[in-house]
């Protein structure tokens, strides 16, 4: 199964989070937020300037930026 | 008893131990375990309903993000939260200080003189002019209780944020500079939605450098007088100045007196709600009211000052050269030689912009006893100004301190007295340097 970063992810794309990298207040806060392993994700878009993007997790919509998503790494669930 | 080094001790063996089960680090697990037993918990006491809630918000946001649209819709709320505001207001405030001048008319009237001249001029001056910020302050307040509450404040700090980023601020920065080109005040009482204290520490000491629209007038009047062909050209020219000082500034604030990261952006985007009136009116109170009370007192002491200085000694023209304040004015006015106008009356008028910048033009007249519509040609004559000096001293109009509202709101929303005192420090610094560059290089050049 193909692993990628949440930030490679495009709009559409759907995946199982493996591995929540980072260190520090915003990792804290990602997890806070309900971004922990094995929580499948959706991507659901991108902003009109091409950062931040939007994801749907466990029934709600968050948005981080590219560089925080890069540390969330993620195994794609084929549609 | 343990001692701290033991317990750090007995942590990292514990850290080390959890990592070599699961691979993973303490907060993680943490989070994970946390999320299990919620997960849990919803799957035995929570029965969901078969088609997804919600639905329609999802397909509001299609639009209203959108990859083409998400940037003009943006712009489009902004201009009309600006209309709502300032377009509403300005009657409003124009009743108000009408209102005011005609009860301080009368009070002038009272004697002994001194009392008169210190009820009129100076308590209802004061008074009035706290109120007359009552309509804008509120009307955006009602604005920005409708887009937080409807969910729209967490799109626009999403579609922003890229750009805000580029300049070292975060997306929700962006609200309050535009804010700013009306009012600073509820512009940096809207810094509240920014959560990392350092971005809304920046964002508010950057924010004065927005042309509010209490300078417009002195804009219109020296351009009007000075570069008739220009006008429109010379007045949207000192909004562009603001602009690029106030991202200059921001990143110049970012390398060296607050260096860290730039919040993040992990946030929710709620579903969007319906504004409840109860709901809008409850937020807009409860933070004008803290306008009031804390801002209001402190303008209202400074504008009794300003009186006190331009009334004494006793029995001299208001604000005539003979006052304090004329005396003050031809005191500072060689520091202003280098800009170009280095005259008593031009000081004495910025010490009136510091209670408004409006007064600027109003104090002018007063010292030259003309009408507005003959003060351009009264200025450009008794003062010799050219061009040149004229533009440099709106540039200096722009930049120099913050009214003193503004500086009472700052106080207000960092709670210090530090903080407006660097931004009166940098902003006549700034003002002043640019002021004197533009002089002395249009000299140079022959433009004088």
């Amino acid at each position: 199964m193909a692993t990628k970063s949440l930030a490679q992810m495009r709009p559409k794309e759907r995946g199982k989070i493996t591995k929540v990298g980072g260190s520090g207040h915003t990792h804290r806060r990602i997890l806070d937020m309900g971004v922990v392993p094995s929580t499948e994700v959706t991507v659901e878009r991108v902003a009109p300037l091409g950062d931040p993007i939007e994801i749907k997790i466990k029934g709600y919509h968050l948005s981080l930026r590219k560089e925080e998503a890069v540390q969330i790494y993620v195994e794609m669930i084929e549609r | 008893m343990l001692t701290n080094e033991e317990i750090l001790r007995a942590k990292d063996r514990a850290l080390a131990h959890l990592r070599s089960i699961y691979g993973d680090d303490a907060e993680t697990i943490i989070a994970d375990r946390r999320y299990g037993f919620i997960s849990g918990v919803l799957k035995d006491v929570v029965k969901k309903p078969a088609i997804e809630r919600l639905a329609w918000s999802d397909k509001i946001d299609r639009v209203i993000v959108n990859r083409w649209l998400g940037i003009p819709i943006f712009l489009a709320v902004m201009y009309g939260m600006f209309q709502f505001t300032f377009t509403l207001s300005a009657p409003l405030m124009d009743w108000i200080s009408a209102g005011f001048d005609f009860i301080a008319v009368r009070a002038v009237g009272i004697s002994p003189e001194w009392l008169g001249s210190l009820i009129g001029n100076g308590i209802i001056g004061g008074v009035g002019t706290v109120l007359t910020f009552i309509p804008p302050i509120f009307l955006l307040f009602i604005a920005i209780a409708v887009l937080e509450d409807s969910g729209y404040m967490a799109r626009a700090a999403f579609v922003m944020d890229r750009l805000m980023h580029k300049v070292g601020l975060h997306g929700r920065s962006f609200i309050p500079m535009i804010l700013g080109f009306g009012c600073n005040i509820p512009a940096i009482m809207a810094t509240r939605t920014i959560e990392n204290p350092r971005d809304r520490l920046i964002t508010i000491l950057i924010n004065p450098l927005m042309s509010c629209g209490a300078r417009l007038p002195i804009y219109i009047l020296l351009a009007g007088a000075f570069f008739p062909a220009y006008r429109g050209l010379v007045v949207f020219s000192m909004y562009l100045i603001g602009i690029i000082l106030a991202i200059l500034m921001a990143l110049i604030f970012r390398k060296w007196l607050l260096p860290g990261p730039i919040g993040h952006f992990v946030m929710e985007l709620p579903p969007y709600r319906l504004p409840t009136i109860t709901g809008v009116l409850v937020h807009m109170w409860e933070r004008g009211k803290h306008f009031l009370i804390k801002a209001g007192t402190i303008i209202a002491g400074v504008v009794v000052l300003v009186w006190l200085l331009s009334s004494m000694p006793w029995g001299v023209q208001y604000a005539g050269p003979d006052s304090w304040i004329g005396h003050l004015g031809r005191f500072i006015a060689p520091i202003f030689a280098p800009c170009g106008f280095g005259q008593w009356q031009a000081a004495v008028s910025l010490f009136f912009g510091f209670l408004a910048k409006e007064t600027v033009v109003g104090t002018m007249g007063a010292i030259f006893a003309v009408k507005e519509g003959s003060l351009g040609t009264a200025i450009a004559s008794q003062l010799s100004w050219t061009p040149l000096v004229a533009f440099a001293f709106m540039v200096f109009s722009l930049l120099y301190v913050p009214c003193v509202a503004t500086i009472a709101t700052i106080k207000a929303e960092t709670n210090s007295w530090k903080w407006p005192a660097f931004t009166i420090g940098y902003e006549l610094a700034l003002a002043w340097i640019m002021a004197a560059l533009i002089y002395q290089i249009g000299s140079l050049l022959g433009l004088g």
